[in-house]
């Protein structure tokens, strides 16, 4: 012990002086926060252990992986799981109807929310105000289980609502098969997440608002600004930033978006345009007891959302906007 | 895990000192005990090597893939109870909830189980992923009624590699008893159909459809719907399978089975496939098939036939009990549903009830998580004594069920109707154990000439039917629905799609994609517009043919379908 603690400063100043005085440097900065590099340390461990060891898993990609076998037991079977993934007619339905929905979700989750975070803001009257909020994010707070029955109920032919509404509006003649059509099941799709989701999402902008600086529009006050030049001018411009890193955020998981809706909602009829890549990797990677597969699809996934967030990320920085990184 | 099996060994030594404190206290009080008051101070030390089977009360876990219902402590059960006071045995059993695929699925991939599991239709996934214990060792020394019961049929239950995995449900045990009530598939139609129309003979499809057209016509404002059918999930077979049974085929499964080659084919993409859809769309144009059949689930498919709108309907007898039993119990006879056996044309025998046959590719295994396997193994085999066969199937004597003075067992209109209500045969314990454990096969007779199960005793079955039902049955001239049916032809490799593919394989395969690509037509072709059907059904060939490996799938079946009838006639 004693040893090596005194071997240290002796080895250290034959290395290049310049080596030297970067280590030195490095050790001083170091000393100086300490206690935020160990503060930090639990986390790094605990980022390692979950994001980064289970990539070993990836191995399982490139083996017919059977459970119960020791890892030297597995047989090697190279891109075999890939092929099988690429060379699926479904592979190609499935990912136009992740990337379908995901952009629709993308799009409607970002516009819509803005819109309603910004003329939140604009309301004087703060119980209107609290009790639109409040409403509109409690469905973000049902499970999916709960809200795909009552979407269900809702559409269904019999007793549906959205039937009679329509009915009764005389927009329809008869009753119409909401779930039963394939090419309504984006539309469904699209109605439902908002449903769900536009309350919670507005949040983070309500909040992105609140930290403009009150004097700009104090001095659009005094500039005889009205009210849509303001949000257009003071209010939108000052939540730029959070716009766009979430957007970069939310490009990155284009694929990943969407799996207990759809499987709630699909059927029989409206498979075609309900199945996402996630759902293909569930019935031909867990129902079949095929890891090998499942973990194929997840390293293909990881790559292209990666891919997404770098091209998200760089077209950002060219734009000379905020960005991730 | 391990602080549950703290827990629980703290739990016991807690309750055996209650009965020691018990014993000592009440002197001669224990008398009744049995072997409760066997010496327990030596069982608190541990059962130390003592050959005298262990009444420390266990509780095991058990995962019931095969249905879905309450969970329940088997102990809170009555017949339980009894169980866990004559072995100190209980399990507490959990049902599947979801998408069996999955749970099981999940399971194998976290390499953790429940003690004791029924995986259903996933058994060779677990099987394939090491995760029963081999069976044949703790037979040979704790199952001295597993080897009597299961005798026969070892060649059968022994894995490839030598093993035994799990005990099926399935083993005869006596004369075979057919079930007079109709358990498999069926057409189905309501009673009041047949009243209207004075319980006319019907043999054929068109028959039965031209009868389900005229009722509609008759009462157009009732919002009838004509014919409906379950499409949900793994269920899905409900409403393909009569392609095949309507040519008079039983349930093999996928596959045609020619009796004398033991040929198979994939009747998927043949004719009869062809004209049992178009049938279906016939119905649809004329307005009376369901179109909501594509998007219910199996509870709103269950409503639907509970509601007394449906005419008619495809399905097997075990899968819509609960709707049966609450119509029923409902007590409207004109709801209640018949049962009848149509073929596509007159002259083709009907098949619907399944030949004798042994299920080799269900059952119930314990699994490597379980830490006491020889407890649980020497629970099967007490459950396989007579005794408990019929408190497993009859219940308990004097509550639900009576024996008369020349020992032949009954039960009391009271009883049939307490029985018919779900919550009771759950609380009695019935619901639980009649099924789902080491068992003799339902057809079993037990050793006193009585029926094994109390639906195929005759004095019961005949208690059971409704006025409805009973009126219906004297109309056609017959005491018992099966009398209905064509008797089962012998067939002993049946069933076909008890044969086991390999996890991975092509055939496995050919399976998912066929199934993808019928389920995805089954709704364009059921219900495609005025003169859309032939084209439809060509495109739907054309996928089909794109499977390109039906001929294969075939061959390999009909290879294991020979080499099962030899493993059962070389014994």
């Amino acid at each position: 012990m004693q040893h090596s603690a005194n071997a240290a400063p002796a080895v250290a100043p034959q290395k290049s002086p310049k080596a030297s005085s970067g280590t030195k440097h490095f050790l001083k900065m170091l000393m100086k926060q300490r206690t935020l590099v160990l503060m930090s340390v639990p986390f790094v461990i605990w980022l390692f252990i979950f994001r980064y060891l289970p990539v070993w898993g990836w191995t399982l990609a490139f083996q017919d992986y059977r459970p119960g076998r020791s890892f030297s037991e597995q047989e090697w079977v190279g891109f075999k799981h890939f092929a099988f993934l690429f060379q699926d007619d479904a592979f190609y339905r499935v990912m136009r109807n992740t990337f379908a929905m995901s952009f629709i979700n993308l799009i409607l989750g970002f516009v819509l929310a803005i819109t309603l975070a910004v003329l939140l803001n604009e309301l004087k009257n703060i119980v209107f105000k609290r009790v639109v909020q409040t409403i509109s994010y409690m469905p973000y707070f049902l499970s999916w289980v709960v809200a795909a029955s009552i979407i269900m109920v809702a559409l269904s032919p019999e007793e549906g609502i959205v039937n009679q509404v329509l009915v009764g509006l005389g927009i329809i003649d008869k009753p119409i098969l909401w779930l039963g059509e394939a090419s309504y099941f984006w539309g469904i799709f699209a109605a439902s997440e908002t449903w769900k989701n536009l309350g919670w999402n507005t949040i983070v902008y309500l909040a992105a608002i609140t930290m403009i600086d009150p004097a700009q529009y104090e001095a659009a006050d005094i500039d005889g600004a009205n009210r849509l030049q303001k949000i257009w001018h003071i209010t939108l411009p000052g939540m730029k930033p959070v716009i766009i890193v979430l957007l970069i955020l939310n490009i990155g998981q284009v694929l990943e978006t969407g799996f207990e809706a759809q499987y709630l909602l699909k059927n029989p009829a409206n498979m075609d345009f309900a199945e996402t890549l996630e759902l293909f990797v569930l019935r031909w990677g867990i129902n079949f007891g095929n890891y090998s597969f499942a973990t194929a699809a997840g390293i293909f996934k990881t790559v292209i959302s990666f891919s997404l967030l770098f091209a998200a990320n760089s077209l950002a920085k060219r734009m000379g906007q905020e960005r991730l990184f | 895990m391990a602080k549950k099996r703290i827990l629980l060994l703290l739990l016991s030594v807690v309750m055996i000192l209650t009965v020691v404190t018990a014993c000592s206290g009440g002197n001669n009080g224990g008398n009744q005990q049995g072997s409760g008051n066997n010496n327990p101070s030596s069982n608190a030390g541990g059962n130390t090597g003592d050959e005298e089977v262990t009444q420390e009360p266990v509780t095991f876990t058990f995962f019931n893939a095969g249905a879905s219902r309450e969970d329940v402590l088997t102990s809170d059960t009555d017949i339980g109870a009894l169980y866990a006071e004559e072995t100190g045995v209980s399990f507490q059993i959990e049902h599947l909830v979801g998408d069996v695929q999955t749970k099981i699925g999940t399971m194998i991939a976290g390499g953790e189980y429940p003690d004791v599991l029924v995986a259903d239709t996933e058994i060779d996934k677990v099987v394939d992923a090491g995760g029963f214990i081999d069976l044949t060792d703790l037979i040979e020394e704790h199952g001295p009624n597993i080897k009597e019961v299961y005798g026969p049929y070892l060649n059968l239950m022994t894995d490839e590699d030598g093993s035994i995995y799990f005990l099926p449900f399935s083993p005869q045990v006596g004369e075979f008893v057919p079930n007079p009530v109709i358990d498999q598939g069926a057409f189905w139609i309501q009673q009041r159909v047949l009243k209207e129309f004075d319980y006319p003979e019907m043999t054929t499809l068109d028959e039965y459809f031209d009868l389900i057209r005229q009722y509609a016509e008759k009462y157009p404002n009732e919002d009838l719907t004509g014919f409906t059918s379950l499409t949900h999930d793994w269920r899905f077979f409900a409403i393909t399978n009569p392609a095949n049974h309507l040519a008079g085929f039983p349930n093999d499964g996928a596959v045609m089975v020619d009796m004398e080659t033991l040929e198979t084919d994939d009747w998927h993409n043949n004719e009869e496939m062809k004209r049992w859809m178009q049938s279906l769309n016939e119905l649809y144009l004329d307005g009376l098939y369901d179109e909501t059949s594509f998007v219910n689930n199996y509870d709103q498919y269950l409503a639907k036939l509970t509601s007394g709108k449906v005419l008619g309907y495809f399905d097997y007898g075990w899968q819509v009990n609960q709707a049966t039993q609450n119509l029923r119990s409902a007590g409207n006879g004109d709801f209640e549903y018949f049962p009848l056996p149509i073929v596509f044309e007159e002259g083709i025998t009907d098949q619907y009830i399944d030949p004798p046959s042994f299920i080799h590719n269900r059952g119930i295994g314990i699994t490597t998580s379980a830490e006491n396997p020889e407890r649980i193994i020497q629970f099967f085999d007490y459950l396989l004594e007579e005794q408990n066969q019929i408190r497993n199937q009859w219940g308990i004597e004097g509550l639900t069920y009576e024996v008369d003075e020349n020992g032949r067992y009954y039960r009391t209109q009271e009883q049939i109707e307490q029985l018919r209500d779900n919550q009771y045969k759950q609380d009695v314990g019935l619901t639980y154990f009649e099924y789902y454990w080491p068992m003799w096969s339902q057809t079993s007779t037990l050793s006193d000439g009585n029926a094994h199960s109390p639906g195929r005793q005759p004095e019961v079955a005949q208690l059971d039917f409704t006025e409805a039902e009973l009126e219906a049955l004297s109309q056609y001239g017959v005491n018992t629905f099966s009398e209905m049916f064509a008797a089962p032809a012998d067939r002993p490799w049946y069933p076909a799609w008890s044969i086991a593919l390999e996890q991975g394989s092509q055939e496995q395969v050919y399976e998912q994609r066929r199934e993808d690509i019928v389920k995805r037509y089954l709704p364009r072709l059921v219900l495609a517009e005025e003169g859309q059907f032939e084209s439809e059904w060509e495109s739907y060939l054309s996928e089909f043919d794109g499977l390109d490996y039906t001929e294969q799938y075939e061959e390999y079946l009909t290879t294991k379908l020979k080499e099962k009838v030899e493993a059962i006639s070389g014994e």
